[in-house]
């Protein structure tokens, strides 16, 4: 089986105008060393290709082992104007999760 | 001694009635209802175009004659948002329809004064430029200035002063959404306004409460294979036990289903959140950064060491602008040659759309295969089947509704084997608002609160 994110992790999304947030958030300390070390926002908005056309800012947050994404023009324009069938971004950390993780 | 906040609301259209078991059992001492989203004051505005009467949330009818009654035997407050673009129509509302249960002496407060969509030239005057925050565009050289909507994020002072002043309910229009959690708090222990880190972690509390199922279990990615699916509709909503100096616990409503947990709630505490070292609230800058989560308890997660800066100068403004008309149209097709029929069909799509000047934006997606994930999903070589949902904007809903004509015509002449779903040929245009979201500066919006007394 592919290692995924997910293995490590699991998280939810929201939206806030054209704006999309993704909590990563570890099962493990070991798991948080291991994707604050490495999933960085440059590895987040390449592997979210073009769901997301503009920058993704990363935030950490040691207290409670978890970072947080946020992608810029990510929601089509935002939920009342997305032509999306999830304009609300609900599956977007599912799309993060899916990221191929390797030891 | 904790002061008891239950949240029953998190949306325009949740189930309130959740507040029900929390007031009947004991479990709280007030509860709020949050039920404006960014899209809901556009929703909002098509009632009250229709209607001058209308322009808050229909669940504001089931709060006044299910839950009112209860409350107020209690002298339990209820705080809510849901007045939304009407707060003094909802007021009056509630206020008849106390009066005919025979509530006398309910005290309902209607808090206004957010709504700015008549202003929005004074405030430019008065040199506002109401820059876009995410495009950096100013309002004045908007090309489209059909705004239908325009209101400021309050905070919780104009709620806590009607607490104060002996309130029933508080019924607000955009409050922003932590905010209507902690007025309560600041009405019952008298926090100062500039207290940071108290009111922050207030906020906290409220950012926590706000989405209501959310934080028991509901969308939770973490307990996906310890949840109960059946138990869902029924889970018990939240509440929260807050402590003076600004601690409080996260539970639920004994004896329902639903959990709390660290899970639940570090999915919840980033739910909607950009820089968790400045959430940004009209009354304090809180951050997430610094606090601590433990489990104390079955279904109580102890939230604590919360710390707050000050409050911004600005407010957020949100406006929301009538942009035109979106469409969908669902079309199936189906081995062999799938793939091949797919690029006819949108060809021949393609050729109608540009034989229609009105059509703006046109977007193809394969449901079930690249629909959610885009350019993250590898699309198999020779599906049995493709489903291709079409999407299509216009100005206005008669360019909308010819095209979806002119596409049927094609019904006998298409790809082989290309179908349509019924339904999406019966829908109506839907609208496409856009938001435009800004600050302004606080200085220039004053909070109204009227009372309607029974």
């Amino acid at each position: 089986m592919t290692k995924r994110l997910y293995d490590l992790a699991y998280g939810r999304a929201g939206d806030k105008g054209n704006i999309a947030n993704i909590s990563v958030i570890a099962r493990s300390p070991e798991a948080y060393r291991e994707i604050r070390a490495k999933l960085t926002a440059d590895r987040v908005k390449a592997h979210l290709g073009n769901l997301v056309k503009g920058r993704v800012v990363r935030y950490e947050l040691d207290n409670i082992e978890a970072l947080n994404f946020v992608c810029y023009e990510s929601l089509d324009g935002g939920a009342t104007r997305s032509l999306r069938i999830d304009p609300l971004g609900k599956s977007l950390a599912g799309a993060l999760l899916y990221m191929e993780w390797e030891d | 001694m904790t002061y008891r906040i239950g949240s029953a609301q998190g949306f325009y259209g949740d189930d309130v009635t959740k507040a029900l078991p929390m007031i009947t059992g004991g479990h709280v001492d007030v509860v709020c209802f949050e039920a404006l989203s960014e899209l809901t004051l556009a929703i909002l505005q098509k009632d009250r175009l229709a209607n001058p009467k209308r322009g808050y949330t229909f669940d504001l009818r089931i709060i006044a004659q299910q839950i009112l009654p209860e409350a107020f035997r209690r002298k339990i407050p209820l705080i809510t948002n849901g007045g939304g673009l009407n707060p003094q129509a909802a007021a009056e509302m509630v206020r008849e329809t106390a009066a005919q249960m025979g509530l006398a002496g309910l005290k309902v407060a209607a808090v206004s004064g957010d709504d700015v969509l008549a202003r929005l030239a004074e405030l430019q005057a008065a040199g506002e430029d109401l820059t876009n925050i995410e495009t950096g565009e100013r309002l004045a050289d908007a090309g489209n200035q059909n705004f239908v909507t325009a209101n400021v994020y309050l905070g919780a002072a104009p709620i806590v002063e009607a607490l104060n002043n002996g309130a029933d309910i508080v019924i607000t229009g955009r409050v922003a959404d932590p905010c209507l959690y902690l007025a309560p708090l600041v009405a019952r222990y008298g926090w100062a306004w500039d207290d940071w880190d108290k009111l922050a972690a207030g906020i906290v509390c409220g950012h926590l409460l706000e989405c209501t199922g959310q934080v028991v279990g509901g969308n939770s990615l973490a307990l996906i294979d310890r949840t109960n699916a059946a138990e869902l509709p029924y889970l018990g909503y939240p509440i929260a036990h807050v402590e003076a100096n600004g601690s409080f616990i996260v539970t639920k409503t004994p004896d329902t289903p639903g959990c709390v947990t660290l899970e639940t709630v570090k999915e919840q505490l980033l739910y909607e959140v950009h820089d968790p070292a400045s959430y940004i609230t009209p009354d304090v800058v809180a951050n997430f950064t610094t606090l601590r989560l433990e489990q104390v308890g079955d279904n109580q997660v102890r939230v604590s060491g919360v710390t707050g800066k000050p409050r911004p100068d600005t407010l957020k403004l949100n406006a929301g602008r009538l942009e035109g008309f979106m469409r969908e149209l669902i079309f199936t097709v189906g081995w062999p040659e799938a793939w091949r029929k797919v690029e006819q069909m949108k060809a021949m799509l393609n050729e109608l759309f540009h034989q229609m000047p009105g059509i703006e934006r046109v977007e193809y997606s394969y449901l079930g295969m690249n629909s959610l994930y885009g350019s993250l999903a590898a699309l198999p070589d020779d599906p049995l089947e493709i489903i291709v949902r079409v999407m299509f904007t216009a100005g206005d809903m008669d360019t909308l509704r010819n095209a979806v004509r002119q596409i049927m015509t094609t019904g006998l002449s298409g790809p082989a084997g290309m179908s349509v779903s019924g339904t999406t040929v019966g829908a109506e245009p839907r609208y496409v608002i856009g938001l435009w979201p800004t600050l302004m500066g606080r200085n220039k919006v004053q909070p109204v609160i009227e009372y309607f007394v029974v």
